[in-house]
């Protein structure tokens, strides 16, 4: 089923392609004839022909196929003997376009075509005027003649296509069934969308009767735009997987590395922007997978896996997310390794290191300071950039994860958006300012007295079902200079001084981020929503609180909490406050 | 060759065509084209400043901002201007020139919207700007007329002396570039 559909789209690709091969070869036709000597058009059309041959071979449309195969003998001929073109000549090619332009519309409607006649035609001029030329150098008759025979038995049913024939003289243009579109002008009709959108909200809730039929249509036209829209943007992953066949290629020579490439679920559609910002994250990961994944030829066969090492592409939906796998059976990732490495680099101390799960250790890979910078080489080690590609992916609201197998290989799955646009999200006001939180990182929503709170060293900390969880009041965060001035003894403490043990209860949204919990104390919680989240621009793209920004019906803009920054900064803070505590004793 | 847009008690929107329209048709400015640049006039502290006019793509009302927690002063926050979500910067605070605390956004009834093909970055004015055309060789660029300056000089691209007046001319994606590099060092 998804193969049929495949071919159905390989086949309108190939179709588009060919009305624009057959309009530019109309063009280099002309451009041709008034300059025969032209060796720049020689060559173009030679060009066109051939893939245009290709292509059509491939997909099992010979009529097209044999005619750009004629098509593009005859052009051989001219580009390497600098053929004398005749009138005769340029009628014939002209009507071959024709019959060009002619096949493209009726195989695309999976009609019978007829072509053998003008086929053979140019079989015959090519016999005549061009092929001479090597049969007198090579002196080969016997062939020569029957190409003759063939061609002129080919020559009947040419008479009884007349009627064809005149009716192609009419000149007529062509259509492509599909248009290219700049991605800006894709932005600019999901930014109007969503404006519209913003509108709509804002023109109901002023309304008495918003419940009214004529409303509901309203809300029923514009979300189908929204997801027409988000639809439109959508492009087949393979787009990028079929990269890196010589990306692999490359590293692998480079490493002396034997490494077959595979790709799964190409198909599989996705934001033609989420794409493009992992594009280079994806780059790294299968160069690391080659070139630290994969084992030497001999090492391989040394340990019995087959002696060229495999690394697999694989997409695949889970509801809304697209999960990219990038695979490899090298040799996988050992904790130990990464244990000694991170304690040498100072990043974890040696009483922490003992507490973390192999796991946990593995982990260790994304964070920024593993970098190896003593590294020279082009291709990166692992560790290299993996705090980038990790970061990459979140900025879109995706994950990574990574499971490995010492001895088997590597699989690091980046969980993504399928769509940028709509996400669902928590409204909640703080400082009279209202923000969001998407609902894939909430828990829960809990409200607690003051005195279930507790001080522990600079944090606070509460029960929740049992479990301590760490309790970080917004407004606290929102009056540090940025997320590194965790550590300033009581900026945590601050808003919980000022209360008193009576005070009304505290609503805290309980997210969660890979595993680790987090309250944030908020002022007030509004409603749950869909919201079209967009990144923060220039200046304050490096702001790593907010994740993005989206716009409420009243027209104001409304901040989207980044949780996987705050809670990796809060966490990585907790490691080095205990490294510095382990140092002094 | 100074042109008043519109009174400043009617509030009206102005795409960046009125603006060059409006100077295009009261302009004397034939024989200058060539050698000259067009500018966008706004006060900021008791003195002039002013942009390339092809850098503004528009003015508009200053619209609803909501704030920005862990960014400089300066940055007032962002606002949706016609679906776009922009940061909105206040240059009087950014360059030290406000006088006092008390002197809050209200006052700031318009929001230039400066674009390039890298930021797009709204500035906060008090009065509707004004339109000039200068000779290029009315524009200082030398290093000593910045020395003294009260910005930081990659701020300022020159200074314009036009009669009496002296215009200090600014460079926003320079300022924009920089100031991505201090949050970046902090």
């Amino acid at each position: 089923m998804i193969e049929k559909s495949k071919e159905k789209q390989y086949r309108e690709m190939f179709f588009a392609e060919a009305y624009e091969a057959h309009e530019e070869l109309d063009k280099l036709f002309t451009v041709l004839e008034k300059n025969p000597e032209d060796k720049g058009s020689i060559e173009s059309i030679f060009r066109i022909t051939h893939t245009v041959k290709g292509n059509a071979m491939a997909l099992g449309l010979d009529p097209i196929g044999e005619l750009c195969h004629t098509l593009e003998e005859m052009f051989t001929y001219i580009k390497d003997h600098d053929m004398k073109l005749d009138k005769e000549f340029f009628g014939l090619i002209f009507r071959a376009n024709d019959k060009f332009g002619e096949l493209i519309d009726t195989l695309k409607k999976n009609g019978e075509a007829t072509y053998k006649g003008l086929v053979a035609k140019l079989e015959l001029y090519l016999d005549k005027h061009f092929r001479t030329l090597e049969s007198n150098n090579v002196n080969s008759e016997p062939p020569n003649s029957s190409t003759n025979n063939e061609s002129s038995q080919e020559l009947e049913p040419s008479d009884t296509e007349p009627d064809n024939e005149s009716e192609s003289n009419q000149p007529k243009i062509n259509f492509s069934d599909q248009v290219q579109i700049p991605v800006r002008k894709l932005d600019g009709l999901l930014n109007l969308v969503g404006e519209l959108i913003i509108e709509k909200d804002t023109i109901i809730a002023r309304d008495q009767n918003r419940n009214s039929n004529m409303y509901k249509r309203l809300n029923r036209i514009t979300s189908d735009m929204q997801y027409a829209v988000m639809d439109i943007r959508l492009v087949q992953v393979g787009l990028l997987f079929n990269k890196f066949h010589r990306i692999a290629r490359d590293v692998a020579e480079a490493e002396n590395k034997q490494v077959n490439l595979q790709l799964e679920g190409t198909e599989i559609e996705i934001d033609r922007n989420i794409l493009k910002i992992i594009s280079d994250s994806l780059v790294h990961l299968v160069r690391n997978a080659i070139s630290h994944g994969i084992e030497n030829p001999e090492e391989r066969v040394g340990l019995g896996k087959p002696q060229i090492g495999t690394v697999t592409l694989n997409a695949c939906n889970e509801k809304d997310i697209v999960l990219i796998e990038i695979k490899d059976d090298g040799k996988g990732i050992d904790p130990e390794a990464i244990r000694n490495k991170a304690l040498e680099r100072g990043m974890i101390s040696e009483e922490y290191a003992s507490t973390l799960s192999d796991k946990e250790v593995i982990q260790l890979i994304f964070e920024s300071g593993f970098s190896n910078a003593d590294q020279v080489t082009e291709i990166s080690g692992r560790g290299v950039g993996m705090d980038v590609v990790k970061k990459a992916t979140e900025s879109i609201g995706g994950q990574v994860n990574i499971e490995t197998v010492l001895g088997e290989g590597t699989t690091f799955t980046l969980s993504l958006p399928s769509s940028m646009a709509v996400k669902g999200a928590l409204l909640f006001e703080q400082d009279s300012q209202e923000f969001a939180v998407p609902l894939s990182f909430t828990e829960a929503v809990i409200s607690i007295r003051p005195k279930e709170i507790h001080k522990v060293n600079k944090g606070l900390m509460a029960d929740y079902l049992g479990q301590t969880m760490l309790i970080v009041f917004l407004k606290d965060l929102f009056e540090m200079e940025g997320l590194d001035s965790f550590h300033d003894n009581g900026s945590l403490h601050k808003t919980f001084d000022s209360l008193k043990a009576n005070d009304e209860n505290i609503n805290v949204i309980i997210v969660n981020y890979n595993g680790r919990y987090m309250g944030l104390a908020v002022d007030k919680l509004l409603q749950q929503k869909e919201i079209v989240e967009k990144p923060l621009t220039q200046p304050l793209d490096k702001v790593d609180l907010f994740s993005g920004a989206t716009i409420l019906g009243n027209g104001m803009v409304c901040l989207v909490l980044n949780i996987a920054s705050v809670i990796e900064k809060l966490f990585s803070e907790r490691r080095s406050v205990q490294l510095s505590q382990s140092m002094m004793n | 060759m100074e042109d008043k847009l519109e009174s400043s008690e009617q509030q009206h929107e102005l795409t960046i065509d009125d603006v060059k329209r409006s100077a295009v048709e009261e302009g004397p400015q034939s024989e200058m084209i060539g050698s000259s640049l067009q500018l966008i006039i706004f006060r900021l502290g008791g003195e002039e400043y002013a942009l390339p006019i092809d850098q503004v793509k528009e003015i508009v009302i200053t619209p609803g901002i909501a704030k920005v927690p862990q960014t400089p002063d300066y940055i007032k926050g962002v606002a949706n201007i016609r679906g776009t979500i922009i940061a909105i910067m206040d240059l009087e605070e950014k360059f030290g020139l406000k006088k006092k605390k008390g002197d809050q956004l209200k006052n700031h009834n318009y929001t230039l919207v400066i674009e390039s093909d890298n930021h797009k970055v709204g500035i906060l004015v008090k009065q509707v700007p004004l339109t000039l055309t200068v000779k290029s060789a009315e524009i200082d660029t030398s290093s000593s007329v910045m020395q003294y300056s009260s910005l930081e000089d990659e701020c300022i691209e020159g200074i314009v002396k036009s009669e009496e007046r002296l215009i200090i001319l600014i460079n926003i994606q320079r300022m924009i570039s920089a100031e991505n590099l201090n949050l970046l060092v902090n």
